[in-house]
């Protein structure tokens, strides 16, 4: 994995009365040890990752909890894992990236949420939603209500996080209904601390085992005819037994103000960014004391009437704070209002934008539209709209004076195995003509950025495949599908390469086989090789597809550019149909030289033989084209000053940060760019048979009239 | 109590995997060592690979205990016009953030890196497509209420420390944060194995923040070649030029005596004495003859085998190479070359009666986009060394060349474009001379650089020579059509900017 958890994992045994200081989604981690959890398991993604990766980490101590982890091959499969709660009432959580993760787990959520739990289930999800979100931009709301199940969204401080962990399993066993918690990108990653609780063996677990397994119960199983009475059980007991236990245990929270013929009612997850912009606005204090009444929807699913009426009632006007679209909660709130007759008007959207997050810059004009609309008495309403503005101005103003600045989007590592691939395919293109590419989720997605700028579609983790399925037989051109290995064993295999074979299907698969899923921290996957703890790769790709029935298959080296593009060529021309798959082999750099590096540390220290490479540009040979860049990328691959006084365009360079992969090189021979990289290796501790043979060169090239620098 | 107390807002922008996420940790447990309640908040994502990121932190400037059991409710996010410190790893970052609006001059104290971490345009431009170091760095100061812009990877690299813990050692130095120097000390103290590295880092840092002064970017180092006796009297020669294109001249001269020999730098030295008459009388002040100057050295001195194998084969070569490399005295080194000569680099070294049949056959059998001899090349082997220093032995057959022949001749052909479009308009003159920018480099590079090149000469130089262009346009058009073919390798922008300029001619045609 990226990041080693040592530390982290410590933490997790805190005991009574200890504080924990850490990042929020560790201190979800602690929460359901804390809440007496029997299973836990869930797919990695920002920004849950670190959730799964600490609990890897800390085997013993779910060991002596009794507590089983599962990393599951995908969300659908960590969904269904919930499916044990249905019958014993045993605690467990499951974690994923949302929306993508839930798209995923939907059918089986549908069809925990449908027979409900005894056990308390949580979902917790990491809703990948505003900047730095890596995926499509909507919200998991509509499952909460299409699926009847609780949704928490707590105020981001670690101390509300742990708390809607602890009260969510007691809300899911109350109400029956599977809970989601959901944790935006910056409230997984905030930092603070709470007063930690000892760790609670669950009463069943791997450690005390149930005897028997659960009687014959049909009412437990999602199928007709019990599905009808699961349904009106859902509304008729459920929900009411849900908005009872949120209002019993206040789960949602209200600040009183001064102002109280208005009111903000606001999403848990959004509370400290409101709380900031009216205390800019003068109207409320850094302790949270608050001018405007506050609603605080720490459960954002269902909605408790009660408390909105009583909130709402007396007041002129409220305004609703619910990031993203559609305004499911602005909606229900009219609509409690209007069946109660209350006459409230209800500000939302409009004062604050449609979509998108509700950064700093959308709350403080959302609120200074809302005072202005409603004028409360006592504010400055008017100065405060006028105020925004200047400063909304002047940032408008210091973007236009900075000007263009180009994106700087991420990018494959120093090294990337993935990188040569798309330089092949891109100088297969130049020979073939453009070609349609269905790309994928993983890194491989980083090449639809310059200076690759590849790639037609993206349909989502393992789509690739089966989005070009339609593409291939409407173009003249084989289509090119790339896959990761993640995305190969999360679905792909099957959406893709078995709906392909089943179909006839024509075209070409590059699965990029690196061992790990990579972007999201070099989690394990099936078939990762020999560096996983605790055992060799459980399954083979290549021995993988032979057995589904793949016919053309070919595995290349990935850094071989000059044999990737021959064997692309020979793909995309040959008169054989069926599906072509070739396997681009390459260990994750990043892992790699992690273990490398290590590996090179020990061997100088204990004196052994260690030869490090990289490349490096002759700046006096190089004439500024930065060709190479084209079809590179690669973040040691630079531009610098020329050092020659004639030429005023700089020149490529390669910087200290090389791993000496080899592309380089390659790339100039596929490419016949042109001589100005050279590949550099120097041996340390070398043997004496290096020495000797470097020596005699030296000698014989000096007397041949060069100088080989001191000895 | 504390009414006006307020949390110290401090945001890092980084390029991910530079550490700004252990950077970040220290900070807040710096400021947990002093009972400080402290907040950070990352959008780490896939930006962590070497995209732009930011980390968010809060800090309040009192003692947790004095706060009487209360909580600060903390910001997740900075607010534009609401940061008091930015630290930028890097320039351009820092210019972001400004466009952000995070960077304001009543509150924004600004830490930035000098080192600049090319963003890809400005990587992969085919010629120069760099930002203005100058222009970012005098942006920061004009924004920010007070800022320091150093060098913070060299800093880091005399150290021997990551640039994130010369960065504390800024801020700590600055004195900006009420935190002392020893509680950052103490939060680097608890990092394990590279503590020792990072403390010095910090220590660097913290000298650097307390001279206060910030660095100016440095102007690039250039080699300019060494005079040698044997070209006294070229030397001499160079000095009667004029001062604006002397030191210029001289080099080039020297370049070509190395490159081929005194008669050739003398070939050169004619050749600008021909161009300085002509910017005389066109009384453009030694702007055209400095240029053209510039750019005739290097069209002199193009890029053959010769040449290449000569800088591959220069003896100090393996010396700054086992400098890059850190190689110890002893340590073996070996450097490998990657050739790759075709059909057309072959023939440009034979004499032209045998190059031109040869070119004529592969043309027509189609062998000269797809016949190449990948070499690799050992130089550090006597046997590579020496297919080196034979490739270089051919310069005295250089004149003799088949390519030699047509280099002239093209360069004849401009300097004659140069001088008559000085005599039309002067700017047009210029425009040409920049023109020679276009051809550059090896193989496909070289083809593509020529073909545009010629286009340009086709459809816009000569039409405007012979006055079918009207003159009031033709600079421009000169000028756009070089912009067009250094738009992008494919030529579709020079392309569609020549069917404009071609309309253009039509037009006048027509009249």
């Amino acid at each position: 994995m990226e990041r080693s958890f040592k530390h982290e994992v410590q933490s997790l045994k805190l005991g009574d009365g200890e504080v924990f200081r850490g990042e929020g989604i560790l201190a979800v981690t602690k929460a359901l040890l804390q809440s007496g959890v029997s299973y836990v398991g869930g797919y990695p993604g920002a920004p849950i990752s670190h959730l799964l990766d600490v609990l890897v980490d800390a085997q013993d101590i779910l060991g002596e909890l009794g507590v089983h982890l599962e990393t599951c091959t995908n969300e659908a499969s960590a969904a269904a894992m919930l499916g044990a709660s249905i019958n014993y009432p045993i605690r467990g959580a499951v974690t994923w990236k949302s929306i993508v993760g839930t798209n995923v787990a939907a059918d089986a959520l549908s069809n925990l949420a449908s027979p409900g739990v005894e056990g308390g289930a949580l979902v917790i999800i990491g809703e990948d939603y505003g900047e730095g979100a890596s995926v499509i931009q909507e919200r998991s709301y509509a499952y909460a209500m299409k699926s009847t199940m609780p949704l928490l969204d707590p105020r981001p401080d670690l101390p509300s996080i742990v708390r809607a962990v602890e009260e969510g399993f007691g809300l899911s066993e109350t109400s029956h209904a599977p809970v989601m918690i959901e944790l935006r990108i910056r409230a997984c990653h905030v930092t603070g601390e709470f007063v930690a609780k000892s760790n609670r063996q669950g009463v069943h677990s791997t450690r005390n085992k149930f005897d028997a397994p659960a009687p014959h119960d049909y009412g437990r199983l999602s199928h007709p005819p019990v599905t009808y009475t699961q349904e009106r059980l859902k509304v008729e007991e459920r929900l009411p037994a849900a908005r009872d236990f949120i209002r019993a245990r206040k789960i949602n929270e209200v600040f009183a103000g001064d102002l109280d013929d208005v009111g903000i009612v606001v999403m848990g997850g959004l509370y400290n960014v409101l709380v900031r912009a009216l205390l800019r606005l003068g109207l409320a204090d850094l302790w949270g004391r608050t001018r405007i009444p506050i609603y605080c929807l720490n459960a954002v699913y269902p909605l408790v009437p009660e408390e909105v009426r009583g909130f709402c009632a007396g007041k002129r006007a409220v305004l609703v704070v619910e990031e993203g679209h559609p305004d499911y909660i602005e909606q229900q709130i009219n609509v409690i209002l209007r069946r109660a007759d209350i006459a409230t008007r209800v500000v939302g959207k409009g004062a604050l934008p449609m979509a998108g997050e509700y950064t700093a810059e959308a709350m403080l004009k959302g609120l200074a539209a809302f005072l202005a609309e409603t004028q409360p008495a006592g504010v400055a309403a008017d100065a405060i709209a006028k105020a925004v503005d200047e400063l909304v101005a002047r940032r408008a103003e210091a973007a236009r004076d900075v000007g263009h600045l180009p994106p700087r989007p991420p990018n494959f590592c120093t090294g990337c195995p993935e990188r040569p691939v798309f330089s092949a395919i891109k100088l297969m293109q130049c020979e073939i003509g453009p070609t349609h590419i269905s790309t994928d989720i993983g890194c491989h997605s980083f090449a639809t950025f310059a200076p690759f700028s590849l790639g037609n579609s993206i349909l989502g983790y393992g789509m690739s495949l089966a989005a070009a399925a339609a593409v291939g037989p409407n173009l003249t051109k084989r289509p090119i599908s790339v896959m990761g290995d993640g995305g190969f064993w999360h679905n792909g295999v099957i959406t893709g390469v078995a709906s392909s074979l089943f179909n006839q299907g024509d075209g070409v698969l590059i699965v990029m086989q690196n061992g790990y899923t990579s972007a999201t921290g070099q989690q394990y996957l099936p078939s990762s090789a020999q560096h996983r703890p605790g055992g060799a790769a459980t399954a083979d790709i290549e021995r993988t597809l032979r057995a589904l029935g793949i016919k053309w298959l070919k595995t290349v080296r990935s850094y071989s550019v000059a044999t990737m593009i021959k064997t692309l060529r020979r793909a995309m021309t040959t008169k054989a149909k069926g599906l072509k798959v070739i396997i681009a082999d390459g260990e994750c750099q990043l892992a790699r030289q992690r273990r490398v590096k290590a590996d090179d540390a020990a061997r100088l220290a204990a004196g052994r033989r260690v030869v490090k490479t990289r490349f490096g540009v002759d700046d006096a040979i190089c004439t500024g084209d930065h060709s190479c860049i084209r079809l590179s990328g690669c973040p040691s691959l630079t531009v610098k000053p020329s050092p020659d006084p004639l030429r005023t365009d700089p020149v490529a360079s390669v910087i200290e940060s090389c791993v000496g992969c080899g592309l380089c090189g390659e790339v100039a021979h596929a490419a016949v760019l042109c001589p100005s990289f050279y590949r550099a290796e120097v041996v340390r501790n070398a043997s004496w048979r290096d020495r000797a043979l470097d020596r005699l060169r030296r000698w014989l090239i000096v007397r041949l009239g060069g100088a080989t620098g001191p000895a | 109590m504390n009414a006006d107390v307020r949390p110290i807002s401090l945001l890092i922008a980084a390029l991910g995997g530079e550490g700004g996420g252990v950077l970040t940790d220290w900070l807040v447990a710096a400021a947990a060592r002093c009972g400080f309640p402290a907040q950070s908040t990352s959008i780490p994502g896939v930006a962590q690979r070497t995209g732009a990121t930011t980390y968010y932190i809060e800090i309040m400037p009192v003692p947790a205990a004095e706060l009487g059991g209360r909580r600060p409710v903390m910001a997740l996010m900075p607010g534009i016009g609401d940061v008091d410190l930015l630290l930028a790893s890097e320039l351009a970052e820092a210019a972001r953030q400004i466009a952000l609006g995070f960077v304001t001059p009543d509150r924004t104290h600004v830490v930035a890196s000098l080192a600049r971490g090319y963003l890809m345009p400005e990587k992969t431009a085919m010629a120069d497509g760099r930002l203005d170091d100058a222009r970012l760095v005098e942006l920061v100061e004009r924004h920010a209420r007070a800022s320091l812009v150093l060098d913070l990877e060299a800093l880091a690299k005399e150290a021997g420390a990551m640039m994130n813990a010369v960065m504390l050692g800024v801020v700590a130095g600055t004195g900006m944060l009420p935190i002392p120097a020893e509680a950052y000390e103490a939060a680097i103290a608890q990092g394990g194995r590279a503590a020792e590295a990072n403390l010095r880092g910090f220590r660097a840092g913290f000298a650097a923040a307390q001279q206060g002064r910030s660095q100016a970017p440095r102007p690039p180092e250039k080699r300019w070649r060494a005079g040698a006796s044997s070209l006294a009297v070229l030397e001499d020669e160079a000095a009667t030029l004029p001062e604006t294109v002397r030191p210029i001249a001289i080099e080039g001269m020297r370049r070509l005596a190395h490159y081929q020999d005194a008669d050739y730098a003398w070939d050169y030295i004619e050749r600008v004495k021909r161009i300085a008459a002509v910017d005389k009388i066109a009384g453009l002040d030694g702007r055209l003859v400095r240029e053209t100057a510039r750019h005739l050295a290097l069209r002199m001195s193009f890029e053959d085998v010769i040449r290449v194998a000569q800088i591959k084969s220069d003896p100090a070569r393996l010396a700054r190479i086992r400098t890059e490399l850190g190689a110890q005295d002893g340590d073996p080194v070996r450097v490998v070359e990657y050739f790759k000569p075709g059909i057309d680099e072959l023939c440009s070294i034979l004499p032209p009666f045998l190059a031109r049949p040869i070119l004529a056959l592969a043309e027509r059998c189609g062998w000269l986009d797809r016949a190449y001899w990948g070499m690799h090349i050992k130089t550090h082997s006597v046997a590579g060394y020496l297919r080196l220093r034979a490739l270089a032995a051919l310069r005295p057959f250089r004149r003799r060349t088949h390519r030699f022949r047509a280099e002239q001749r093209e360069i004849e052909t401009w300097l004659v474009a140069v001088a008559d479009a000085a005599a039309l308009t002067p700017p047009l003159a210029l425009e040409i001379a920049e023109c020679a920018n276009l051809v550059k480099g090896y193989g496909d590079t070289w083809k593509r650089g020529m073909a545009n090149y010629r286009a340009i000469f086709e459809h816009v130089v000569r039409p405007a020579l012979a006055r079918r262009l009207p003159l009031a346009v033709a600079a421009d058009a000169v000028a756009n059509a070089r912009a067009a073919a250094l738009a992008d390798p494919d030529g579709a922008r020079l392309a569609a900017t020549l069917v404009e300029i071609d309309k253009r001619i039509v037009l006048q045609a027509a009249e």
